[in-house]
């Protein structure tokens, strides 16, 4: 008789048996979605989309080979600028009529020299190929298409249409992701001052020295400014994982056809 | 989902192509999603301004 009351009194006490088991259902069905669409966006950004780009990378790599062969290269007169450095150690005012480097063994620094250029590539298209020794990743090259709208980052790194080719003079810009579509930026944070980059044109390849490496905002647009001699600038995602930052990578050209036209 | 399936409109092969279908256009609208907020908050390409 006590066991009869007791129980009828832990009947009333407790929720209807439905009613938690839906609540439980509920509960357990949205965690299982939430976790499913959470791998899902997980496995998308980092495997699907950098198939996608290896594939893209694959028919690119072909046609910056073709771009190399069929482009139009030509020389340019190149006059350097005339800087508060180069009047200080007398460079610029050697007489025009003098014959320059033999006189007194300065360097005619004023002159016109030859430098090679090619044709602007189309917005999309292949046309140079990145390569930096020192990072796994990228010792085989990752091309670099002209453009830096989403759709040209999707396939490969991409150069800002604003800044000079790269071997230019000038600060040439090259931006790609660093964790998404085949992460081609993914371990630059790991450069070093003196490191190498090496650009494949189709003047020919262009080695850079990597000079120095900062965190910017991403509206930190001086990174793109002009500089003097001919530069490369590497712009990329950071932290990894985040559009938060941005780590960039200014490298000086240390060699190339148009070295000795720019900094002789 | 069991429901969704037996309300589906018309005979059991149209059922199974329709449910295909509508399989097929939710993973094509759940990729271009991820895709947005992947190129927004993940990993934008890394471009300045």
């Amino acid at each position: 008789m006590d066991d009869g009351v007791a129980a009828s009194e832990q009947d009333a006490a407790t929720p209807a048996p439905g009613v938690v088991t839906r609540v439980v259902r509920i509960v357990g069905w949205t965690a299982i979605v939430s976790g499913l669409l959470i791998l899902g966006f997980v496995a998308q950004q980092l495997f699907v989309t950098t198939w996608f780009a290896e594939q893209h990378q694959d028919a690119l790599s072909e046609e910056a080979e073709e771009h190399f062969a069929t482009t139009e290269v030509s020389e340019v007169e190149y006059t350097p600028p005339v800087t508060q450095d180069t009047i200080e150690d007398g460079a610029a005012v050697v007489p025009p009529e003098s014959d320059g480097p033999e006189d007194d063994g300065t360097p005619d620094r004023s002159g016109p020299r030859t430098l090679l250029v090619e044709t602007a590539p189309a917005l999309g298209d292949a046309f140079a190929v990145v390569r930096i020794p020192s990072i796994e990743r990228l010792q085989d090259g990752w091309t670099v298409v002209e453009g830096v709208r989403v759709r040209d980052l999707k396939n490969g790194a991409g150069h800002m249409p604003t800044t000079p080719l790269p071997g230019l003079p000038g600060n040439s810009v090259i931006s790609g992701h660093r964790t998404t579509y085949g992460a081609p930026f993914h371990e630059v944070d790991t450069l070093e001052v003196g490191d190498i980059i090496e650009v494949d044109t189709a003047i020919g390849t262009h080695i850079y020295e990597v000079r120095e490496l900062q965190i910017v905002r991403p509206t930190d647009v001086w990174v793109t400014d002009p500089r003097e001699g001919s530069w490369l600038t590497l712009t990329t995602c950071h932290p990894k994982f985040s559009s938060r930052r941005r780590l960039v990578v200014f490298a000086e050209l240390v060699d190339g056809p148009n070295y000795e036209a720019i900094y002789a | 989902m069991k429901q969704w399936f037996i309300d589906l409109p018309g005979p059991m092969v149209v059922k199974v192509i329709l449910a295909v279908v509508v399989a097929l256009v939710a993973l094509v609208a759940l990729f271009f999603f991820y895709d947005w907020i992947g190129n927004t908050l993940l990993d934008t390409g890394g471009t300045v301004g």
